[in-house]
């Protein structure tokens, strides 16, 4: 036996962690446990996968998880976002957890025929709970109610573990640990039958590799000039024209130049290319800039 | 067998613990990813006493490696770790310290080389320094991470040998991976790792000539056939080494590793964390009646060309899966087992070049079964054709970037 968990997040949001509670729960159960992230250069907001592998054997096999039993996806923003690619190679029968109020995110086209969905809204919990839209216990807990092979006590040895590992204070894991019961508790365990998609490989020959000149500038959408950083926010920056007082301070501050100033010196938000950060809300003087959550992809 | 505890441990902690465990006393430092983490945790210990050492961060990893040989030859037992460019950047003083005879101790976390510029790993950076003398061991787990540093430490600084050290694991793949590692104890691991007595140590009251200027071709010459049997002679120590690691912790290491290589008809010869993907190819296709067989390189320098041979004579095809490439050739690796094999009477029909991970291009567990194939398919061949892994839909989104790039810039 072997379950493979993929979780789909975006750098802040805690994917990594998340895998490490759930790898940690496991291993407290007896488990054989496997559990790493991906990413690029580490940057707020940008899309991060991580993986737990469980089983009671051992495990031969490491890096990306092409086929998981279980896609936990943390942003259903991601969804629509070519590049992360959450719903590939699940697994027929396998299992996709959503972090959102409802399913109608998703549609079934496109993925593998008999897959089920489940939802629950991790971030409206944690912004209870905890006050932030931190969701790395949230979903751990998720994952691990679903797979069904974790005791609740585990879990929340885990959430300890692991949230103590990352240096938080008592108070904020007292907190992680109630947010970990309240989605454990809200969930019921799947069966995990899952049955391998047959993949055929198809290997590209030299040839057609060599078809290209190798002579680009550029290598990779993620740093060119078309890539939409708005798509990785989970909040909003909305200025408040009434309240602004045109001192630039957030123009100065914007590190991804999202922000141009008007004739009267107020800002204009290119969400575009605003990537969420919040610096700019956070050094507002007046408090000219509130924050409202995101919740389309575009 | 003796007392241990089991913890889940990224490759990176594992290679801190190894330092940890080696008692290592000076450790010279500059951060790399995705290296960097192994320093970090190691500060941390060096911040709460949990270990007595001195950790100085330098302003290069040019300097580190001064640093960390000089400390060596002083008489300190010296950790230190980097990482693709850093290594590149300390190349020049791996070659002193080999020839300074400092048996240090270094971790290199493999990340591929730039440009262009990636964080994941290939062993273009380790295989860089495959001729400076530095003894290299290649990890497949976060426990062989651990295991090895501590193998290192005991043959770089047998008197036979008195060499320094390289331990390899991979980026991402290893370095940010956790699975289970066993932890021997403090006590055990001082029992297989005595402590640290150097020859003819320098000090301020008694300066050293190391590595002194010849200006004399066979004087040059004299050290380093002499380096060159002392790296010889380090497989022995470490097989001796092992067997006593194996008696204490139950682990066994051999310079090359085989797996369901006995009767094994087609073997692929691999190294570092992707031979976890290929045993698994091999249990698939032994599941379906194929006569899969792996062997997995262990120790790089010296090359164990003698086990290589007796592990490959007498099969009928071999694949040599070079997680590196030696632009304008081929694969790195693919040139030491040939040359291994070729006076060999009942050496392989045919030995496949496989090109594949760079960069840490992911690979499929279809992808390591297609080796065999493809191997089975070429025997006979007087030519073999290289095989380069890029899957089809792995190329797709690669013209899919490369066309984005070309809209943008025109
Ligand atoms: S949140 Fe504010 S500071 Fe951050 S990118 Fe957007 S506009 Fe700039
Ligand atoms: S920092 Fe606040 S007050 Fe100042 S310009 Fe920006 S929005 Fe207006």
């Amino acid at each position: 036996m072997i379950i493979r968990v993929r979780f789909h997040g975006r750098g802040g949001q805690g994917a990594k962690t998340a895998s490490r509670i759930l790898g940690t729960s496991c291993f407290i159960e007896g488990l054989n446990v496997q559990d790493s992230p991906v990413y690029g250069a580490e940057r707020r907001g940008a899309p991060v996968t991580a993986f737990t592998r469980i089983s009671d054997e051992q495990i031969l096999e490491r890096g990306y998880v092409f086929d998981p039993d279980l896609i936990v996806v943390m942003d259903p923003t991601l969804l629509d976002s070519p590049a992360a690619r959450v719903t590939d190679g699940i697994r027929k029968k396998g299992v996709i957890f959503l972090n959102s109020p409802s399913v109608t995110h998703i549609t079934k086209q496109n993925i593998a025929s008999d897959f089920r969905l489940v939802n629950f809204d991790l971030t409206n919990a944690a912004m209870e709970m905890l006050g932030k839209p931190i969701i790395s216990s949230a979903s751990a807990a998720a994952a691990a109610r679903l797979i069904g092979m974790v005791k609740e006590s585990s879990l929340e040895q885990a959430i300890e573990t692991e949230l103590e590992e990352i240096g938080l204070s008592e108070e904020t894991i007292e907190k992680n640990v109630l947010l970990g019961r309240k989605v454990f508790s809200s969930l019921e365990p799947v069966e995990l039958m899952t049955e391998e998609s047959s993949r055929e490989l198809k290997i590209a020959p030299l040839e057609l590799i060599l078809e290209g000149n190798g002579l680009e500038d550029i290598t990779a959408a993620g740093n060119s000039s078309v890539s939409r950083t708005g798509s990785w926010r989970i909040f909003k920056p909305v200025v408040d024209y009434e309240k602004c007082t045109a001192c630039t301070v957030c123009y100065a501050y914007c590190p991804e130049s999202a922000l141009t100033l008007r004739q009267d010196g107020k800002p204009v938000i290119d969400y575009d290319n605003c990537k969420g950060c919040l610096i700019c809300y956070r050094e507002c003087p007046p408090k000219a800039i509130t924050l409202e959550r995101e919740v389309v992809a575009f | 067998m003796t007392s241990t505890r089991s913890m889940l441990m990224t490759g990176n902690l594992a290679a801190a613990w190894g330092a940890r465990l080696g008692r290592a006393d000076y450790i010279p430092a500059y951060p790399i990813t995705p290296q960097t983490e192994i320093i970090e945790t190691i500060a941390k210990w060096v911040r709460t006493g949990e270990i007595d050492a001195k950790l100085v961060q330098m302003e290069s990893e040019h300097s580190m490696l001064t640093a960390a040989g000089a400390a060596s030859l002083a008489g300190a037992r010296v950790f230190t770790a980097t990482s693709s460019q850093g290594l590149l950047y300390a190349l020049e003083m791996l070659y002193n310290i080999a020839g300074w005879r400092a048996p240090m101790v270094l971790v290199n976390v493999a990340r591929a080389l730039a440009a262009p510029i990636t964080l994941e790993p290939d062993h273009n950076d380790i295989l860089a320094a495959r001729d400076s003398g530095f003894l290299q061991f290649h990890a497949e787990t976060c426990q062989e991470v651990l295991d090895l540093i501590l193998l290192a430490y005991r043959v770089a600084e047998d008197s036979s040998v008195l060499l320094p050290a390289i331990v390899n694991l991979d980026g991402f793949y290893l370095s940010f991976t956790r699975e289970k590692v066993d932890l021997p104890s403090e006590e055990d691991a001082a029992a297989f790792l005595p402590d640290y007595k150097p020859v003819n140590p320098f000090s301020a009251s008694n300066p050293v000539s190391k590595g002194a200027t010849v200006l004399n071709g066979a004087l040059y010459s004299y050290f380093k056939y002499h380096m060159h049997a002392s790296s010889l002679r380090a497989r022995d120590v470490f097989e001796k080494a092992s067997a006593e690691f194996e008696r204490m912790f139950g682990r066994s290491y051999s310079p090359v590793e085989t797996f369901m290589a006995d009767d094994a008809e087609i073997v692929l010869v691999i190294s570092n964390s992707f031979s976890t993907i290929g045993k698994q190819a091999v249990k698939r296709l032994r599941n379906r009646g194929i006569q899969a067989g792996l062997i997995k390189l262990r120790m790089l320098r010296p090359f164990p060309s003698s086990l290589v041979a007796r592990y490959l004579s007498g099969r009928r095809g071999v694949a040599v899966f070079d997680q590196n490439i030696s632009l304008g050739f081929g694969g790195i690796i693919y040139s030491e087992v040939l040359t291994s094999l070729y006076h060999r009477r009942n050496r392989p029909q045919l030995i496949l070049p496989v090109i594949g991970g760079l960069g840490g291009k992911q690979i499929t567990i279809e992808e390591m079964e297609r080796i065999f194939e493809a191997t089975k398919n070429e025997l006979g061949s007087e030519s073999p054709e290289p095989l380069f892994l890029m899957r089809s839909e792995e190329l797709e989104r690669t013209m899919n970037l490369v066309k984005t790039a070309k809209e943008v810039h025109s």
